[in-house]
């Protein structure tokens, strides 16, 4: 319990988690009266993507030559991080259609969870927590710019968040981004692809002073 | 700042990868959304103001990332773990936050122009027609990239939270690209497409709605205050060190916002101005185009006193005499408005679009004989067309399909369609076949009834 508890705080995650329930909140005020007509499934795909910003932030910890020390296994404790992220951000969402305006089913929450969740793994993975939120960002940014009727497989799977449950393209897109992004996340660690010139320097003087 | 530090911060800093992350995005969204291989006169390469206004889209991604970027570098000092120390130091604040910024918006700045000039290129390949009215509009651009990246930098060292670059970059998306999508009461007849003064808060164009049409001055100015306060709010939040400096900050922002709302224009109409001197005519005797398309002159002129000459021997004194650019602005929707003397075409139009040689002289009499009432910016097809086909079969006598309707198989449909009226047409004597052209000509240009059915000999007659 008191690892648990140490590691949510030094993974931000009640500031993520208070960001989280803002948005939503945000969201159920703007809804509420029902005279805001939710732009199709525009609204419901930018507060999962703010969801999954805020969860991204918590991927990186304090020290990654610290975390890399610790003689515990990683792996399944960074895969739940980020599954358990994912879920809470749609568990949030739900809640808050449940006392709100319907604005989305519950297969395309689960669905957009699990891949922006995987794409914040990745995000995570490749350049760290701090900057992660970028990639779920960035994607959410195509995917409102390309022309509404998708029809070519590319341009489902660029605006996979936007299309409606059940769209084989999306589906797979998603399922892909949520596996890839997790697995590599929790077998490699944040920043794994872009270590930090830092960690290389200190390598080197501890080499240096073996050497001398 | 000098060559030395910013060499330094490149090396040293984030603000690399957030050029190299700018240009890569912002390309590719760019390609995506503007059909770089068309034709259309509005086509990003087509001509400096379109290019100018194309680099402008993908700002709607581009400016909330140059404020969570900002914000990123500005929580550098907060990481560090030494701003008691930096504090201790008789050098201000602001000095290393400035240069730090500087190298940031340096980098955005960057990866914004070079898209520029990669359009800038092309169009010098592609347009006769250079003038340096586009300047502002990138310029503009230019100024918003500096201002978010200042605003990100304050807004981090007032709030130093690894939080705060994606609440703030998404924060500023939804008001960019959600806000933009707000329905407003525009024009009579449009609903939602014009955009509201709030939205030009934004400095993100969302469409380029045709090639003769620039910003008007007073958007240029009303955003260039924004920007200023913008701007002014996050180098004060970069200075302030109490929570109270801080409060005080955020009076430039509120005042730019404040004044540029008094500065915008409050008809939606009045975003989007025809460019006078792009617009004002070139002529080769009877036919003119706009200045803009001066290149298509020479292949257009011979066509159309080539129409000209034979709608003046189908149709005698009632003939148009002129053939012109339509360079009139009409707002979505609107019924068209056409002339009886000037054969008003455009260059969008898909029939002239797809016409070549022999084929843009009957373009230009069915043009010229029905002008077509769908409303501005639809598209429809059916009885106009049909109208077209058999008006121009009857100047030229023979039935032949118009081009660019489509495919072969649609050509012959229309045709087998149309026969039975151009038969009944040209088996009538003279003078009631020119009766009912006559007739048929007026309810084309009027928009009112149904220039098919005048033709067949319907109701309106």
């Amino acid at each position: 319990m008191r690892w648990l508890t140490l590691y949510a705080h030094s993974r931000q995650v009640p500031a993520s988690l208070a960001t989280v329930l803002t948005s939503a909140a945000a969201v159920w005020a703007l809804t509420r009266d029902g005279s805001a007509a939710p732009g199709g499934s525009q609204l419901p795909a930018v507060v999962l993507t703010a969801g999954a910003m805020a969860l991204s932030t918590g991927l990186g910890g304090q020290d990654l030559d610290l975390d890399r020390s610790a003689a515990i296994r990683w792996a399944p404790r960074r895969a739940a991080h980020v599954l358990l992220g994912g879920a809470i951000v749609g568990a949030v969402l739900l809640t808050v259609q449940a006392v709100g305006q319907d604005l989305a089913t519950t297969e395309f929450v689960a669905r957009d969870c699990a891949g922006l969740a995987g794409l914040a793994a990745l995000g995570a993975a490749v350049a760290g927590g701090r900057y992660a939120w970028a990639f779920p960002f960035t994607w959410l940014a195509f995917a409102f710019l390309a022309p509404p009727p998708a029809t070519t497989v590319p341009v489902k799977v660029a605006t996979w968040m936007l299309l409606p449950a059940g769209t084989p393209a999306a589906t797979w897109t998603a399922l892909c981004l949520a596996v890839v992004g997790t697995v590599l996340y929790a077998l490699a660690g944040p920043e794994a692809l872009t270590l930090p010139p830092r960690r290389v320097l200190r390598d080197r003087n501890v080499s240096a002073a073996r050497a001398g | 700042m000098n060559v030395r530090v910013l060499r330094t911060e490149l090396k040293r800093s984030l603000a690399p990868w957030a050029g190299v992350v700018a240009l890569v995005t912002a390309s590719t969204l760019l390609y995506l959304i503007s059909e770089p291989w068309s034709e259309t006169t509005t086509a990003w390469t087509g001509q400096w103001t379109s290019m100018a206004l194309w680099t402008r889209t993908p700002l709607f991604y581009l400016w909330p990332l140059a404020i969570g970027l900002g914000a990123l570098q500005g929580l550098r000092d907060h990481r560090s773990k030494i701003s008691d120390l930096l504090t201790s130091t008789p050098r201000p604040t602001w000095h290393r936050a400035a240069t730090l910024a500087g190298t940031t918006a340096f980098t955005l700045v960057a990866a914004f122009v070079s898209l520029i000039l990669v359009g800038a290129v092309q169009v010098f390949a592609h347009a006769r027609y250079t003038h340096l009215g586009w300047l502002p509009i990138s310029l503009v651009g230019v100024l918003a990239l500096v201002a978010a990246t200042v605003l990100g930098m304050g807004a981090a060292r007032a709030l130093p939270s690894v939080l705060t670059p994606p609440a703030l970059a998404m924060g500023t998306f939804v008001f960019t690209a959600v806000l933009a999508r707000t329905e407003t009461a525009a024009a009579p007849g449009a609903t939602g497409a014009e955009p509201n003064r709030l939205v030009l808060l934004s400095p993100a164009v969302e469409k380029v709605p045709n090639a003769l049409v620039t910003l008007s001055a007073p958007v240029h100015l009303g955003q260039t205050i924004w920007m200023l306060g913008v701007a002014s709010t996050g180098f004060a939040l970069l200075v302030a060190a109490t929570p109270h400096t801080r409060l005080l900050a955020l009076a430039p922002v509120l005042a730019g916002a404040a004044l540029a709302l008094l500065v915008l224009p409050a008809d939606p109409r009045r975003v989007f101005v025809v460019d006078e001197a792009a617009a004002r005519p070139v002529c080769d005797g009877s036919v003119c185009v706009s200045r803009a398309q001066r290149a298509r002159l020479a292949g257009l002129a011979g066509p159309g006193k080539e129409a000209l000459r034979l709608l003046h021997g189908a149709l005698g004194g009632r003939a148009p005499e002129t053939v012109r650019e339509n360079t009139a602005m009409l707002p979505d929707g609107a019924k068209p408005q056409w002339s009886r003397t000037t054969v008003l075409f455009d260059f969008d139009d898909g029939m002239l679009a797809a016409a070549e040689g022999e084929e843009v002289t009957r373009a230009l009499i069915a043009q010229g004989m029905v002008p077509g009432c769908s409303p501005v910016g639809w598209n429809t097809f059916g009885g106009d067309q049909f109208a077209q086909t058999v008006a121009a079969g009857w100047v030229l006598g023979d039935l032949e399909p118009l081009p660019g309707t489509g495919s072969a198989a649609l050509n012959r449909d229309v045709i087998a369609r149309v026969r039975p009226v151009w038969e009944e047409l040209m088996a009538l004597p003279r003078a009631q076949q020119l009766a009912r052209i006559n007739a048929m000509h007026a309810a084309a240009l009027s928009c009112e009834g149904d220039a098919f059915e005048v033709l067949k000999g319907g109701p309106s007659q």
